[in-house]
C-alpha cells in the first residue's frame, strides 16, 4: 500500500521500505509473524506487534536482519484515516501477476489515494502523480468510475480544466461532492489552484486531529519503554 | 489536449506510459544500482510522520547520510 504500490501505479520510481495493510485476525497475524521470523524482523520503536494496536490505527514498524533483506524496513497497518475497513479494501484490491508466477495484491487506486491524504508533505505530490498517471493512460476511453476518481481526486489544475470541458455534465454532478470543480468548469485556473491548496490544508488538519490521541498514546508507550529500560 | 510530456516532462511521461510490470522491472534495476553503490535500506527519518520517534534505533550511519558513496566526479 506504500511506495511499492506507488511504483506499480506509476507515481514513484523507487521505494526503500515496504508498507503492508493487513487484516488483524489471529490467523493472519500468526501467518505474518511466521514470515517476519523468517526475515529475522525485529520490532523497532513502539507499539509492540499486537492486534489491539493495529486495530486502533497504529502502525507497527519492523527492521529485517536476514542477509538478503538486511536493514529493510517493513511497516504494517490495518486501519487508516478516511479509508474503508480492510474487508472492503481487500474486495477492491488489484492483483498483478509477474513473470515467474509471483503476484502482488495492491490497494485499489482510489483507496490508495485516500490513504495518502496525510499531514506529510511528501504524500501530496504522490497523490498528484498517482491520479495523473491513471488519467494519461485512460483518458481516451474512461470508465464511469475512472471519471469519478479523476473529478474527485485529480490535483492538477490543467487536467481538471481539461476534464471539465470534456465532461461538463459529470462535472456539474460531482461539484456537489467537490465544490472546487466549479472553478474547473469555469476555466478559473487561479481560483482552482487556491481551492486545491485549501482542500489539501483541510485534509492535513483532519489528519493531525485524527492522530492527536494516537500520538499521545505512542508517547505514553515510549515513556513506559524507557522506564523499563 | 495537454500531453503528459508538456505537463511533467519526458522522463516522467515515459514512466507514466509503462505497464506496472515494466515499472517493477525498471525499479528493480534502480535497486540493484543503489545497493551496489552501498545504498542503505533504511528510509530517511520522516519527521512529519505521526509515527516518527526520535529515539527509535536506526541502522543508518551515525553521520546520517544515506550510505551512497561518490564513485566518480567530473565530466563524462
Amino acid at each position: 500500500m506504500g511506495g511499492q504500490a506507488c511504483v506499480l501505479y506509476g507515481a514513484a520510481e523507487f521505494s526503500r521500505d515496504m508498507d503492508l495493510a493487513i487484516l488483524a485476525s489471529p490467523a493472519n497475524l500468526s501467518r505474518l509473524r511466521a514470515v517476519l521470523t523468517e526475515l529475522r524482523a525485529e520490532v523497532i520503536a513502539v507499539p509492540a506487534f499486537e492486534s489491539k494496536y493495529l486495530r486502533k490505527g497504529h502502525a507497527v514498524h519492523f527492521r529485517c536482519h536476514a542477509p538478503e533483506v538486511n536493514g529493510l524496513r517493513i511497516d504494517v497497518m490495518t486501519k487508516m484515516r478516511g479509508v474503508d475497513p480492510f474487508s472492503k479494501l481487500w474486495q477492491r484490491r488489484v492483483t498483478l501477476r509477474a513473470e515467474g508466477g509471483s503476484s502482488y495484491e495492491l490497494m485499489s487506486l482510489p483507496d490508495l489515494v485516500r490513504a495518502k491524504k496525510t499531514q506529510r508533505d511528501k504524500d501530496w505530490p504522490m497523490i498528484r502523480r498517482l491520479v495523473e498517471a491513471d488519467y494519461f493512460k485512460y483518458r481516451g476511453r474512461p470508465m464511469p468510475q475512472q471519471l469519478q476518481l479523476w473529478f474527485l481526486e485529480l490535483r492538477t489544475p490543467e487536467l481538471l480544466i481539461e476534464l471539465a470541458s470534456k465532461h461538463p455534465a459529470v462535472c456539474r454532478r460531482l461539484a456537489k461532492r467537490r465544490p472546487l470543480l466549479k472553478f474547473a468548469a469555469s476555466n478559473n485556473s487561479s481560483g482552482l489552484i487556491d481551492a486545491l491548496s485549501e482542500e489539501e490544508e483541510a485534509e492535513r488538519l483532519a489528519d493531525r486531529n485524527y492522530w492527536s490521541p494516537l500520538k499521545a498514546e505512542l508517547e505514553q508507550l515510549r515513556h513506559a519503554r524507557l522506564r523499563r529500560g | 489536449m495537454i500531453s503528459a510530456e508538456e505537463l511533467v516532462g519526458e522522463e516522467q511521461a515515459e514512466w507514466y506510459s509503462m505497464t506496472p510490470m515494466e515499472r517493477w522491472r525498471e525499479s528493480s534495476k534502480l535497486w540493484e544500482v543503489y545497493l551496489s553503490m552501498g545504498g542503505s535500506l533504511d528510509p530517511e527519518p520522516d519527521t512529519q510522520s505521526p509515527f516518527f520517534d526520535p529515539e527509535a534505533p536506526s541502522s543508518r550511519p551515525v553521520d546520517g547520510r544515506s550510505g551512497l558513496r561518490v564513485v566518480r566526479r567530473g565530466g563524462v
